[in-house]
C-alpha cells in the first residue's frame, strides 16, 4: 500500500515539473470592436486559426486613437491591431519604442458621407456652403473629409461630429448636412432611403494605395518574440483568406451588428476588398508624412535613416511559401 | 512659516526632486514618464502652442454658464420643494437620489441627443450641479429657525415679506454653499467630459495631446488642469466665506 | 398673517405612496410623449416598452453578469486600496497633528480634481488590463474617505477622551473602546463617497478601453446605436449603485451625513 501511495506521489511531481506545452499568449490592443477589419481577428480566434499556429490571443478594445497606442507604448499588449497610421508615426518621431510590423488596411474604402435622402444632396458637388461631419480632428475620416472637399472644389465646412450614432443624430435632426459612417452601420437607413451616400473614401484617388492603418508592436516584443509575430501574422494572412472564402466569419459579423447576412455581404464586398487589408507593403508613406506636417503631428520629413527604424515588416505574404 | 506648511512644502519639493532624478538617470523610462522642469517649462510652450489660454476660457466659460443655469433653476427648484410638500414629496426623493447617482456615465446619452460638442458639455455640468443647488436651497430655507419666522408674524409680514427679509437672509449661508458646490461640480464635469469626447476646453487639450502623443505637453496639460482645478476651488471658497462670515 | 405651506394637510403614508405612484405614472407618460413627439430622431429617446423589452433580453444574457462582475472586482479593489490609504491617512493625520496640519491643505485642495484627466498617465504606467480602472478608482476613493476619517478622528468628543484617560486605559483600548465606535459613522460615510467615486473611475476608463465590464457594454451600445439597451444598462447600473448606497446607509449611524 504504501509503495502505491509513493509510486502515485512520485508520478504527481514528475507530471507537475514537467512543462505544459501551452500556447503562446498574445496580447492585441484593437480599435472599435464590430466593424469587419478590427474585428475579424476575433473570428479568426475562435475558428481556432490562431490555435493552429501555438497562439492564443487576448484582444482589448480601444476607442481607438491614443489608446491604443498608449497600450503598445507601455507594454502592456504586444500588438496594437488597426491603429491609425499618423499616430504611429508621431509616437515614432517622439522617441516612443514602437515599430510598424505589417499594414491594416490600405486605401479608404470603408469610410463613406451620406446626407438625409430628402436634403436634395446627391454629391459632394452639392456641398457649397454645407457642414461635413468627422470623427475627430486627426483622424482618417478628418483627412478624407478634407480631401473630398478640395477634390469637389467646394466650400463646405469639416465638423468634429465625433462617433457614428451621435453624427447620425447630428445628421437626421438637421444640425449637420454630411455625416460619416463605416459599414454596416445605417444600411438599414439607406434601403428605407432616409439617407443617401454621397461620397466614399475610395473616391479620392490619391489615397487609393495609401496605407492609413497598421499593425505596430514595442521594440522589447520585436526584439524577444519575433517568432511569435511570424506566428501570429501567419494565422492572421489564414483568417483573412478564410474569411473571404467561407462563410462562417461574415455570420458573426452579421450577428455581432445584428444585421441581415444579406447586408454583412454587401459590407464585406463593396467596402473591404480582401486587398484593402493586405498585411504589405506599407503604401504612399511620401502623402503620410506630409498628412502628418499638415495635422502637426510631425514637425520634419522623416529622413531614410528613421523610416529603416520606424518600418519593420515582420512576415509578406507575398514572400511566404 | 509654521512646521506643518514646511513639512507640506518640503514634502512635494522632495518628490518632485526624485521623480527629476530618477527619469534624468534613466531609472523610469522617458518615454512614459517626464521630468518635473519639463513639465513647468511645457506649459509655456502650451500657452504659446496650444492656445492654452483660449483654452481655459472655453472651459470656465462653460462651467461659469451652466453653474449660472444651475443657480437660478435650482434656487427656484428649491424654494419651490421648500414651499410646497407635495411638490417635496414628488420630486424630493428622485433629486436626492440623483446627488448619490453617477450622472457622468449618461454622457453618451447626451451625445446622441446634443451632439458632440459644447451643448452636451454644459448640459451635463447644469445637471449635476442643479442637484446640489436644489438640495442646499430646500434644507436651507427649510432649516430657517422657527422663532424668526415667529418675529416675522408677530410684525404681520407679507408672504413675499417674510420670504425676501427673512427666510432668505437665513437660507443665504446654506444657498451660498450651494453655489460654491455648483460652480465646483460645473467644473469637474466640463472638464471631465471635454476630454471624455476629445473637445473643447483644457480638457480636451489633454485629450488631444495624448491622442498626438505629446508626452511632456500632456503632463504639462494635467498639472495646469490640477492647479486651475485648485486657484477654482480656492477661490470659491474665499467668496463664499467672505459672503457668510459665519 | 403667515400662510400655512399649500398641501401640509397630506401627511398620512398611504397618501405619499399614492403620490409616488401618481409621480411614477407621470413622468411615464411624459417620457412616452417625448418620445413618441417626434421632437428627436427616432431612437434617440427610445419608448418605455422599447427600454423595457431591451431591459428584459439584458437580464437573460449572461454577457451582463460577467460583467458586472468583472466591474464589482475593479470597483472592490479599487476601494480596498484607495479607500485603505485614505483611512490611513486619516488615523495617521488625525493622531500625529503636524502630519495632519501639513498634507491636509494637499488633500483638501486636490479632492475636487477631476481625476479622469489623468487616465492617460496611468494609461501609460499600468497598461491595459485591471491595473488602470483599479488605479483610477482607487486614487478617486482615496480623497473623501481621507477627509472623512480624518473629521472623524478630530471630531471625537474630547470628553469621551477624558473618561478614558481617567480609567487609565491604554492606547490599544483607547483605541478600540473609544476612537473605533466614533469612528465608525464618518468611515462609513466616506466609504459611501468613495464607493460612488470609485464606481465613476472605474466605468469612465472602461468605456475608454476595456474588453469587459459594464462601462465597456455601454460603449458597445453607444456604438451600435442601440439606444433601448443603452439606457436599460443605464437603469440598471444606476439601481446598482443605488442598491450599494442604501446599504451603507443602512448600517450609518443616524446622525451623520443623513
Amino acid at each position: 500500500m504504501r509503495k502505491i501511495v509513493l509510486a502515485l506521489v512520485l508520478t504527481g511531481l514528475s507530471l507537475a515539473s514537467c512543462p505544459v506545452f501551452a500556447n503562446d499568449v498574445v496580447k492585441v490592443a484593437s480599435a472599435q470592436k464590430g466593424f469587419w477589419d478590427t474585428t475579424i481577428l476575433l473570428y479568426g480566434e475562435r475558428a481556432g486559426l490562431f490555435k493552429a499556429q501555438g497562439l492564443d490571443l487576448e484582444i482589448t478594445w480601444t476607442n481607438g486613437g491614443a489608446e491604443t497606442e498608449q497600450a503598445v507604448i507601455s507594454g502592456s499588449v504586444d500588438i496594437a491591431a488597426a491603429n491609425g497610421i499618423l499616430g504611429a508615426i508621431a509616437a515614432h518621431a517622439k522617441g516612443a519604442p514602437v515599430r510598424i510590423i505589417a499594414a491594416e488596411s490600405t486605401g479608404v474604402t470603408d469610410l463613406f458621407w451620406y446626407a438625409r435622402g430628402d436634403s436634395g444632396l446627391k454629391s459632394f458637388g452639392d456641398l457649397d456652403g454645407k457642414t461635413v461631419g468627422f470623427s475627430s480632428p486627426g483622424s482618417s475620416s478628418n483627412m478624407v473629409a478634407l480631401a473630398l472637399i478640395a477634390q469637389a472644389h467646394v466650400s463646405a465646412k469639416p465638423v468634429a461630429t465625433g462617433g457614428a450614432p451621435g453624427t447620425l443624430t447630428q445628421v437626421m435632426s438637421g444640425q449637420i448636412d454630411v455625416g460619416w459612417a463605416v459599414p454596416p452601420l445605417h444600411f438599414d437607413l439607406i434601403d428605407q432611403g432616409k439617407i443617401r451616400i454621397i461620397g466614399r473614401g475610395s473616391d479620392i484617388a490619391e489615397m487609393r494605395d495609401q496605407t492609413v492603418r497598421v499593425f505596430e508592436t514595442n521594440t522589447t516584443t520585436l526584439a524577444a518574440h519575433r517568432d511569435i509575430l511570424i506566428r501570429f501574422f501567419r494565422a492572421y494572412q489564414k483568417t483573412l483568406d478564410w474569411a473571404y472564402r467561407e462563410p462562417e466569419a461574415l455570420v458573426q459579423f452579421a450577428a455581432d451588428n445584428k444585421v441581415s447576412l444579406e447586408q454583412a455581404h454587401r459590407a464585406r464586398d463593396e467596402f473591404y476588398p480582401q486587398s484593402a487589408l493586405a498585411l504589405a507593403p506599407i503604401s504612399n508613406l511620401d502623402l503620410t508624412v506630409k498628412q502628418a506636417i499638415e495635422l502637426k503631428r510631425l514637425s520634419a520629413p522623416l529622413t531614410a535613416e528613421q523610416v529603416r527604424e520606424l518600418i519593420d515588416i515582420v512576415y509578406d505574404p507575398r514572400t511566404d511559401k | 512659516m509654521r512646521v506643518s506648511t514646511i513639512l507640506g512644502l518640503a514634502t512635494v519639493a522632495a518628490a518632485a526632486a526624485l521623480l527629476e532624478l530618477l527619469v534624468a538617470s534613466g531609472v523610469l523610462p522617458a518615454y512614459i514618464f517626464v521630468r518635473p522642469s519639463a513639465m513647468l517649462f511645457s506649459i509655456v510652450g502650451l500657452f504659446r502652442e496650444e492656445a492654452l489660454l483660449e483654452r481655459l476660457l472655453v472651459t470656465l466659460g462653460a462651467t461659469l454658464l451652466s453653474a449660472a443655469m444651475a443657480v437660478v433653476s435650482g434656487v427656484s427648484l428649491g424654494w419651490a420643494l421648500y414651499r410646497c410638500r407635495l411638490l417635496d414629496e414628488v420630486f424630493g426623493t428622485w433629486i436626492a437620489a440623483l446627488a448619490a447617482a453617477p450622472l457622468i456615465l449618461l454622457y453618451p446619452l447626451f451625445l446622441v441627443v446634443f451632439g458632440r460638442g459644447e451643448p452636451t458639455i454644459i448640459a451635463m455640468a447644469y445637471v449635476a450641479s442643479l442637484v446640489a443647488m436644489t438640495l442646499k436651497t430646500r434644507d436651507g430655507l427649510a432649516g430657517v429657525r422657527s422663532v424668526l419666522r415667529a418675529v416675522g408674524a408677530s410684525f404681520r409680514v407679507t408672504p413675499a415679506q417674510l420670504f425676501w427679509r427673512i427666510e432668505l437672509p437665513a437660507a443665504a449661508p446654506a444657498i451660498f454653499t450651494g453655489i460654491r458646490l455648483a460652480l465646483i461640480f460645473a467644473l469637474i464635469n466640463v472638464i471631465g467630459i471635454e476630454f471624455m469626447i476629445n473637445d473643447g476646453g483644457i480638457g480636451g487639450l489633454i485629450a488631444d495631446l495624448a491622442d498626438r502623443y505629446e508626452v511632456p505637453s500632456m503632463y504639462a496639460a494635467i498639472l495646469f488642469v490640477v492647479l486651475a482645478s485648485v486657484a477654482f476651488f480656492w477661490a470659491t471658497e474665499r467668496a463664499e466665506r467672505w459672503f457668510n462670515p459665519a | 398673517m403667515v400662510q400655512p405651506r399649500i398641501g401640509s394637510r397630506l401627511r398620512s403614508r398611504a397618501r405619499r405612496q399614492w403620490i409616488a405612484a401618481a409621480a411614477f405614472v407621470g413622468y411615464w407618460v411624459l417620457w412616452e410623449l417625448i418620445a413618441r413627439a417626434g421632437i428627436f430622431y427616432e431612437g434617440v429617446i427610445p419608448s418605455s416598452i422599447a427600454i423595457l423589452r431591451a431591459l428584459y433580453e439584458i437580464a437573460f444574457d449572461r454577457a451582463l453578469y460577467l460583467n458586472t462582475a468583472v466591474t464589482a472586482f475593479e470597483v472592490a479593489v479599487a476601494i480596498l486600496i484607495g479607500c485603505g490609504c485614505g483611512l490611513a491617512f486619516g488615523l495617521l493625520g488625525g493622531a500625529v497633528r503636524t502630519i495632519g496640519a501639513a498634507y491636509e491643505p494637499y488633500v483638501h485642495y486636490l479632492a475636487p480634481t477631476p481625476k479622469i484627466v489623468f487616465l492617460p498617465v496611468l494609461l501609460l504606467c499600468f497598461g491595459v488590463g485591471f491595473g488602470t480602472k483599479i488605479a483610477l478608482g482607487a486614487l478617486s476613493a482615496f480623497f473623501p474617505m481621507a477627509i472623512a476619517t480624518l473629521a472623524g478622528v478630530r471630531g471625537v468628543d474630547p470628553v469621551l477622551l477624558r473618561v478614558g484617560q481617567s480609567f487609565n486605559l491604554s492606547r490599544l483600548q483607547l483605541a478600540v473602546k473609544i476612537y473605533l465606535p466614533a469612528l465608525r459613522a464618518p468611515v462609513l460615510t466616506g466609504l459611501k463617497l468613495g464607493f460612488g467615486f470609485a464606481l465613476i473611475g472605474v466605468l469612465l476608463a472602461e468605456i475608454k478601453l476595456s474588453n469587459a465590464g459594464l462601462g465597456f457594454m455601454a460603449i458597445q451600445y453607444y456604438n451600435h446605436f442601440e439606444m433601448a439597451e443603452l439606457y436599460a444598462l443605464m437603469m440598471i447600473i444606476f439601481l446598482l449603485a443605488g442598491g450599494v448606497n442604501a446599504l451603507v446607509d443602512r448600517l450609518t449611524p443616524r446622525r451623520w451625513g443623513r
